[in-house]
């Protein structure tokens, strides 16, 4: 499953970078996740739910930050497991400042699906995938919106 | 959960877990076993079940869904003598022998039940309006050809009034529950 | 004897049940304190077994037993039915398909599995089995067959890292071959992939097994094409327990198609589990299930050359296939691209050199076997595209290409049998008709002034052809015995007649959609010459029919019938000497018509009634005969039956979209003599619904890490009724000339012609229309159809 995305907004490179660094706030815009616990330095234990057409489960796994390149970007690496099959994904977030006050976001990965989700509705996977990803970019609107010192 | 229903003219109820499909309480509780089960995504048809005079695919039905409702499987389409032996097939199930519409069985009391639904509907359905109703239907071994034909044979040879009313082809609810 | 039912379209006697809701498939038997089970498997293709941890799973109430690997050790695998050495003499490796993936040790394909969770409910053994955590170590895997040939591609199984099977050739040493290829005025070369798809009988697997302690007893309930095959296999290579302590029952088995031959690890592993808890035991698959565990079809990786003189003979054959065995070699898995395949690939062409080249490879899938046509298919794609290809190349018209190569007729009686380049004697042949059949119903002139119409507008025609010859009936013990196969391949039967003169049948054939209920005993009671009402057919059940190898390549009525055959003949010689004790006569005074037995030239006769209650009640009788009136034959065939036949399809392009619509299907096939024409008819339908949902619809997709992505209805794209038109269908008769009824089997016929033919109509339309392209990858989507027109 391709996980490519980019989307602008209104606000500057360190604040975005800020947000993209603080556990609770990942956990509340990364779709489905309802839980980040900090098990080592940027490895986390992730709980998620997700419910979206054909694919719904509960998922446990780890989720890690590597290659941290300070207000550019980094590596996230989730690796997910659940009773309907296993996911692994790496996607790469960059983040690109377009002024003063709008940064563009950016993700390019890939999530390799085993088991019964990995058979189980591919044609409309690609749906869900874009989904997600809307949803992961109207969270981190959400976010900026709920917390006026992040305007700049 | 308590679900009623009547099922091929009995009252049935029965205290069910929530997650019970429609499809597992008739085969499962009230062992019609007619309805089959083909896959688990609702794609192939075999489970088709009429709930209140509807083709429905009870795979996708929960029991409670169908609480209240009037459900007929494949073995409440023929008409019934008094000693519970069968008394006249519905024309679909003689078209279904005349014209070879079934090889292994498997898919046949779905392709039966679908069918039933389109005639109910529509009275001289053409091979187009007929191979469309079968949509939802999947059949491995007859290629459709003598499915579509048998269904043509019970348009062509069922009197009007019998097909726009299926109820006729079902017999009259109990008064007493089972339970079951 | 009378004809009275022998070809006439009887209706079905079995048909009752099932359009009454009443048939008994083995998911409908619930017996008394019966246990169900459900399976953990591996989420991945190829990843090794960590660690499982059963605490949770079975801490839960209503869970009664989990088994693993490591409680099975010591029952063997699954076993292979056929070997097929290498060509250097090397030994075919055969790897042991476990019964459950132990600690430690590698799973080889998704789906194969690491524990058996039996449960008081369905949905308990499911909630259970999904609470077993497994780690795993997944590794790498390749799904295609010519990926797995490649150096450092992943390795199935670690002891044979070029992940070769066998190989395996047939026909002219390649020399000759070469030389003939290099002579020729043209060569049609293909390169093409006959992908890789799943029978998808309607009916999902489903076991019950069931141990009784008093009787020492077991009985497995199974949805198989063949009951005894699967209790000898269980009992003698699997379980190692006495085979007169298990009975084997097929009740009403919802299609098959190949995928029910074979003994499948279920089977065994809940017989196994009804002993270790004492009670029965059912396992029934879900269609996600089905999809990564029945066994594959095709799949082969092909490069054919054709060679032609310049008058358009054929000189000569030349082919290299890469075949995919799957991770595991299932029971007649060997037997599929080889014999089955490779001796069919001469055609119905006279065809001076051929020579073909098999590479059979493990990969990380589930295994490959007989799908409807088994070989056959694969061999009849194979030349059918590469004659209709050839033609346009040539500038030939493709019938005419055909005509001039047919092999001329021969019946097998007064002319002997066909011998060909690749090992096989066809037994009777007249190719010419079915063709020039084929062409009158389509109306070919008229055709191609239509289709010359059509290429100026959007909507392109095409017309393929596709003739084919296949080998049923399968086959000579002595013969299948030299070729590899691990069991005869005979039949039995059992013709009881009963005191009252009623008849009861019993076959070893197993009929899943097939109708020997009806045709058998159509056979029997035009035989006897007594009502069908007076004959019951039995089948199905290892305690109560002797014995039996069971239904597949279209062998039922040819194999098996014969057999019934056989114990009829007997019952009419014992009953013709108790007849004529009766009547005080020489049996060689006497005739059999009709039910009786008449004293020649005079009204003096006895009927079958009769003589059978006197068989029973032994007062007057013949000194020194048994009473009794019951005997049992085996069968084994002298050669394989050779159907035949001209599949034509028509189809529309729409040069917008690439949508291919098929117009029109036209099918003239001869199986020999016909017992119930409304049944052949039936058969040859599916047939070429299947061939013709190969083409356009279905298909396997792996991706990188070899997951069957689609693994679902939703996903793959099967056959629905508003896909396919009415087909046109007829006949032309050329009887079996060495069996009783001069049958020659009519199951697999529609799988095996109809596929090329659909094929070869996109490629006639698309060249039609200026597009010269050579292939198009089934199944042919409108993408792929339309990337063909715009490269």
């Amino acid at each position: 499953m391709e996980l490519t995305g980019s989307h602008t907004l209104d606000a500057p490179v360190s604040t975005i970078w800020t947000m993209l660094m603080d556990t609770d706030t990942l956990a509340r815009v990364v779709p489905g996740v309802t839980r980040l616990e900090k098990t080592a330095e940027n490895e986390y234990l992730a709980i998620a739910e997700i419910k979206l057409g054909p694919v719904s489960g509960a998922f446990t796994g780890t989720l890690s930050l590597s290659d941290i390149r300070e207000n550019e970007g980094y590596t996230l690496h989730v690796k997910q497991n659940s009773k309907i099959g296993n996911a692994d994904a790496t996607v790469s977030i960059a983040l690109k400042p377009l002024s003063d006050a709008q940064t563009e976001i950016s993700f390019d990965g890939n999530a390799r699906l085993s088991g019964l989700l990995a058979r189980t509705g591919q044609r409309v996977i690609s749906g869900v995938a874009t989904t997600l990803t809307k949803q992961f970019f109207a969270n981190v609107e959400n976010e900026l919106a709920a917390d006026p010192t992040t305007h700049s | 959960m308590q679900v009623n229903l009547t099922v091929n003219g009995k009252v049935r109820q029965a205290d069910l877990e929530d997650r019970t499909l429609l499809v597992d309480f008739l085969r499962d509780n009230l062992r019609l076993t007619g309805t089959h089960v083909g896959c688990d995504t609702s794609s192939c048809g075999s489970c088709t079940v009429h709930v209140d005079g509807v083709a429905v695919k009870s795979c996708t039905l929960l029991a409670a869904q169908a609480d209240g409702c009037t459900v007929t499987t494949i073995e409440g389409l023929a008409q019934f003598n008094a000693n519970g032996t069968i008394g006249q097939l519905h024309p679909l199930q003689e078209g279904f022998k005349e014209c070879h519409g079934l090889q292994c069985g498997f898919c046949t009391p779905g392709m039966i039940m679908t069918a039933a639904d389109l005639l109910s509907r529509q009275r001289n359905p053409s091979e187009h309006d007929i191979r469309e109703a079968l949509e939802g239907n999947i059949c491995r071994c007859t290629g459709y050809h003598n499915i579509v034909k048998a269904i043509q044979w019970a348009a062509d040879h069922t009197p009007a009034p019998l097909l726009a009313d299926h109820h006729v082809w079902t017999n009259e609810p109990t008064t007493e529950p089972a339970a079951v | 004897m009378s004809n009275k039912f022998i070809g006439q379209s009887i209706k079905r006697v079995e048909d009752k049940r099932f359009i009454t809701g009443k048939g008994r498939y083995t998911d409908d038997i619930v017996l008394p304190g019966m246990l169900h089970a459900h399976f953990v498997r591996s989420p991945y293709a190829h990843a090794r077994v960590v660690s499982i941890d059963m605490t949770e799973a079975k801490a839960m109430p209503g869970v009664i037993a989990i088994y693993t690997g490591d409680d099975v050790a010591d029952i063997n695998g699954v076993p292979c039915g056929w070997q097929v050495n290498f060509r250097n003499g090397e030994t075919m490796r055969e790897p042991k398909h476990p019964m459950l993936i132990p600690t430690g040790s590698t799973a080889k394909h998704a789906g194969d599995a690491v524990a058996i969770v039996i449960a008081e409910t369905k949905a308990i053994a499911t909630d259970a089995a999904e609470s077993v955590m497994v780690e795993w170590d997944e590794l790498p895997a390749v799904a295609n067959p010519a990926e797995a040939l490649k150096p450092g591609a992943p390795k199935v199984h670690e002891q044979f890292p070029d992940n070769t099977a066998f190989d395996w050739s047939l026909g002219n040493p390649i020399e000759e071959v070469d030389a003939a290829m290099a002579a020729a005025a043209h060569v049609t070369t293909l390169e093409f992939v006959n992908q890789r798809v799943v029978p998808n009988a309607m009916e999902p697997r489903a076991y019950i097994g069931a141990y009784d302690e008093m009787a020492d007893k077991y009985t497995l309930y199974t949805s198989t094409q063949n009951p005894h095959l699967i209790r000898l296999l269980m009992c003698a290579f699997v379980l190692g327990i006495p085979e007169h302590k298990v009975r084997v029952v097929g009740p009403d088995v919802g299609g098959g198609f190949g995928s029910k031959i074979y003994h499948y690890t279920e089977e065994a592993l809940v017989t196994w589990a009804s002993k270790q808890i004492g009670q029965p035991v059912k396992w029934t698959s879900d269609r996600s299930e089905a999809f990564l565990l029945d066994a594959h079809g095709r799949d082969h990786v092909t490069k054919a050359e054709m060679g032609f003189d310049a008058d358009g003979n054929v000189m000569g054959l030349r082919i290299k296939t890469v075949a995919n065995m799957g991770a595991y070699l299932s029971t007649f898995a060997p037997a599929v691209p080889t014999y089955l395949h490779g001796t069919l690939l001469q055609g119905l062409y006279v065809t001076p050199k051929i020579n073909i080249d098999m590479t059979c490879v493990f990969t990380h899938t589930v295994a490959v076997d007989a799908y409807r046509g088994a070989g056959r298919p694969e061999a009849t794609y194979l030349l059918e595209r590469l004659m209709d290809l050839a033609a346009l190349e040539m500038g030939m018209d493709p019938a005419e290409l055909r005509f001039k190569n047919f092999i001329p007729k021969f019946d097998g009686v007064n002319e002997p049998g066909y011998q060909t380049q690749v090992a096989l004697q066809y037994d009777s042949g007249d190719y010419a008709p079915v063709l020039e059949r084929g062409l009158e119903m389509l109306g070919y002139n008229d055709f191609r002034a239509a289709q010359q119409e059509a290429a100026k507008t959007n909507k392109l025609l095409g017309v393929g052809f596709s003739t084919y010859v296949e080998a049923c009936g399968i086959a000579p013990s002595a013969v299948v015995g030299a070729l590899g196969a691990r069991a005869g391949l005979y039949e039995s039967a059992q013709v009881r007649v009963q005191p009252t003169g009623k008849v009861s049948v019993f076959t070893g054939s197993h009929s899943h959609g097939q109708g020997h209920e009806t045709t058998f005993v159509q056979v029997v009671a035009d035989k006897l010459g007594i009502p069908m009402e007076d004959v019951e057919l039995v089948h199905g059940d290892s305690d109560t029919v002797a014995f039996g190898m069971g239904t597949y390549g279209s062998r039922s009525l040819a194999v098996g019938g014969s057999a019934i055959m056989k114990s009829i003949d007997k019952v009419l010689e014992k009953g013709a000497k108790i007849a004529a004790h009766k009547l005080e006569c020489a049996e060689g005074d006497l005739t059999y018509d009709e039910g009786k037995w008449t004293v020649k030239g005079t009204d003096k006769s006895i009927g079958f009634g009769d003589v059978a209650l006197t068989a029973y009640v032994p007062h007057v009788y013949p000194a020194g005969l048994e009473p009794g009136l019951d005997f049992s034959s085996f069968y084994d065939p002298a050669n394989f039956t050779y159907p035949f036949g001209c599949h034509i399809a028509v189809v529309e392009v729409d040069k917008e979209t690439g949508k291919t619509t098929l117009k029109r299907m036209i099918a003239v096939d001869d199986v020999g003599n016909v017992i119930n024409p409304m049944i052949v008819d039936g058969q040859i339908h599916g047939g070429l619904a299947q061939g013709i949902g190969q083409a356009m619809f279905e298909g396997t997709i792996y991706d990188e890490n070899a997951q069957l992505t689609n693994g679902t209805y939703m996903d793959y794209c099967m056959p629905r009724a508003d896909d396919l038109p009415l087909f046109e269908t007829d006949r032309r008769t050329t009887p079996c000339p060495h069996n009783p009824l001069g049958v020659k089997g009519a199951g697999e016929a529609g799988a095996i012609g109809s596929t090329p033919a659909v094929v070869n109509a996109v490629i006639d339309a698309l060249w039609s229309g200026g597009h010269q392209v050579k292939d198009i990858l089934m199944p042919m989507t409108p993408e792929r159809v339309w990337r063909a027109m715009n490269n």
